[in-house]
């Protein structure tokens, strides 16, 4: 695409400003907004975001056998991996060699999301106006496990060099503004699954900072042997057997989650900027705010996550009975579904008990950090679609909340509360609105 | 191994090993012409040239040079690594 003349602030150049002024600056003015406008999806239930909403939407779930390689005789047996997904198609030789299966996931997820929002080289006015964050939660499990198998089946010489930078969480965020020449503010957060949702919020702060365009999401790949021994730990893991009961939150039947693999990688401009160039705006980043409650201290998530949801909500300048949908955090486990139904009321008061409430999570298994920001893909196409999605395997909610089970829901979402949890203790919740606020230039 | 010290590595394996260590390629026609062009021309980074190291290291049993991990070109690799290889250093 030919990028149109921008008329831009000599401030917004550098894009370096620290988030600390990036925030007051925000409060002050409120003139630059965070806005989405492509959406890269990498999902159990198929590649690119087409083909995950048409799932989605049908309440189809992808949750299945765990069948990779060295997996058969552990303990977890139901999880969503991605099939079907070739990293050579889209990822070229060196970053395949160089890089674990997230970050083929991240990579792929970028392009995805690139196209999506008909970002092209063109409209890069300098490297340094892109920035990346990405959220990690597991890293290179699988390219760590064979280097280490290399180190003590082998020896030292046996170990490539590239398991220096190919493990670690830093990884995609690293790969992605190499291999696009983004090098405006890059960041990674590991916090938790929840992460995921504050990944977004930095952007949105980056944005805000003077940055045009951002970035952002997460990808996991947690399916690897190493990987999969690492989370049997988890007292939250579901064990079931069937994939059709294996997570199903918000029931008497809750018996914990069930991991997932892939993500979403969104792209995140600068509203006026986007609007410039062209883009459509597809939803605006309103408002987020995150809390701490320790691990596995479900009950007291309830009142981590409330705080978080009143965060989010002041700072999009949101009433409680604006929010349309919700998309929840559904853990899976009792104490867990409790304290986030008890949250929900303590946070929107008689308007938890209207609020349509989904968890379209039940259908992929949870991609940890990248679980909230799948989630995020989905509640704009769901807005966008003027569809709320089910809850795939949920039936008879034991909770005071209105789950949408079975069937999609035609509605028309303007608002969506996105919430996330961590298994170490994170809590975030994030506003997303439908569309951007400045008028359409065409 | 005395024959293996009389081996000289070849343009065309280390278009090979560029390929299969970093997954570079660079083709062997292409990497002769190009041979005093630096490694990040190719886009080799610095640790793609340490494993090409350890892998001939592997191969030949023994030690190269430090420098041949910091060198430039594939000229100056190739010419530091069989003059290694033919005195067995």
């Amino acid at each position: 695409m030919s990028g149109p003349q921008r008329a831009r602030r000599p401030a917004q150049d550098a894009g370096e400003r620290p988030a600390q002024d990036a925030r007051r600056s925000q409060a002050r003015d409120g003139d630059r907004r965070a806005v989405v406008t492509g959406l890269g999806v990498v999902s159990p239930h198929g590649l690119g975001a087409e083909a995950h909403w048409k799932a989605v939407a049908d309440g189809a779930s992808s949750l299945g056998p765990v069948t990779r390689e060295g997996c058969e005789h552990l303990p977890l047996k139901v999880a969503g991996e991605v099939r079907g997904f070739d990293a050579a198609e889209t990822v070229e030789g060196r970053y395949l060699v160089q890089t674990d299966r997230f970050t083929h996931f991240a990579l792929t997820a970028t392009e995805m999301a690139l196209e999506d929002a008909r970002f092209g080289r063109a409209d890069v006015e300098s490297p340094y106006s892109v920035g990346v964050v990405t959220a990690a939660g597991s890293g290179g499990g699988e390219f760590g496990q064979r280097e280490l198998q290399n180190l003590w089946g082998q020896g030292s010489r046996y170990v490539g060099p590239y398991q220096s930078i190919a493990w670690f969480y830093a990884a995609s965020t690293g790969q992605i503004s190499i291999r696009n020449d983004f090098k405006g503010p890059c960041g990674v957060v590991a916090a938790d699954e929840a992460g995921g949702l504050d990944a977004l919020a930095h952007a949105a702060l980056a944005v805000r900072g003077g940055t045009d365009t951002v970035v952002c999401g997460a990808t996991e790949a947690p399916l690897a042997p190493y990987s999969i021994v690492c989370q049997l730990g988890y007292p939250e893991l579901s064990g079931a057997g069937e994939p059709d009961r294996a997570y199903r939150p918000f029931t008497e039947a809750a018996c914990g989650f069930a991991p997932a693999e892939g993500g979403a990688v969104l792209l995140v401009e600068e509203e006026r900027a986007a609007l410039e160039r062209g883009a459509d705006v597809r939803a605006t980043i309103a408002g987020h705010a995150a809390t701490f409650t320790g691990p596995s201290h479900w009950a007291e998530s309830r009142e981590g996550l409330a705080r978080a949801i009143r965060g989010a909500l002041a700072e999009a300048g949101c009433r409680p009975e604006e929010v349309d949908v919700v998309f929840a955090d559904a853990l899976g486990v009792p104490e867990a579904d409790r304290a986030e139904a008890l949250a929900l009321a303590d946070a929107f008061g008689p308007h938890a008990r209207r609020v349509p409430v989904t968890a379209p999570k039940t259908g992929t298994g949870r991609a940890y950090c990248a679980a909230p920001v799948l989630d995020v893909a989905t509640a704009v196409l769901a807005m966008e679609h003027g569809l709320i999605p089910p809850t795939p395997h949920v039936f008879d909610v034991c909770h005071d909340l209105d789950l949408v089970t079975g069937r999609a829901r035609p509605a028309e979402p303007r608002t969506a509360l996105i919430l996330g949890r961590g298994l170490m203790g994170s809590n975030a919740a994030l506003v997303l609105r439908l569309g951007g606020t400045a008028p359409r230039t065409a | 191994m005395t024959d293996q010290l009389d081996y000289q590595v070849t343009v065309e394996e280390l278009s090979a090993l560029m390929k299969r260590t970093a997954g570079v390629h660079v083709d062997p026609v292409t990497l002769r012409q190009q041979a005093d062009d630096g490694f990040d021309t190719f886009g080799l980074d610095s640790l793609g040239l340490l494993g090409i190291v350890a892998e001939l290291e592997k191969r030949y049993g023994l030690g190269l040079p430090e420098q041949a991990e910091r060198c430039k070109t594939p000229a100056d690799f190739l010419a530091l690594v069989n003059g290694a290889l033919k005195t067995g250093v």
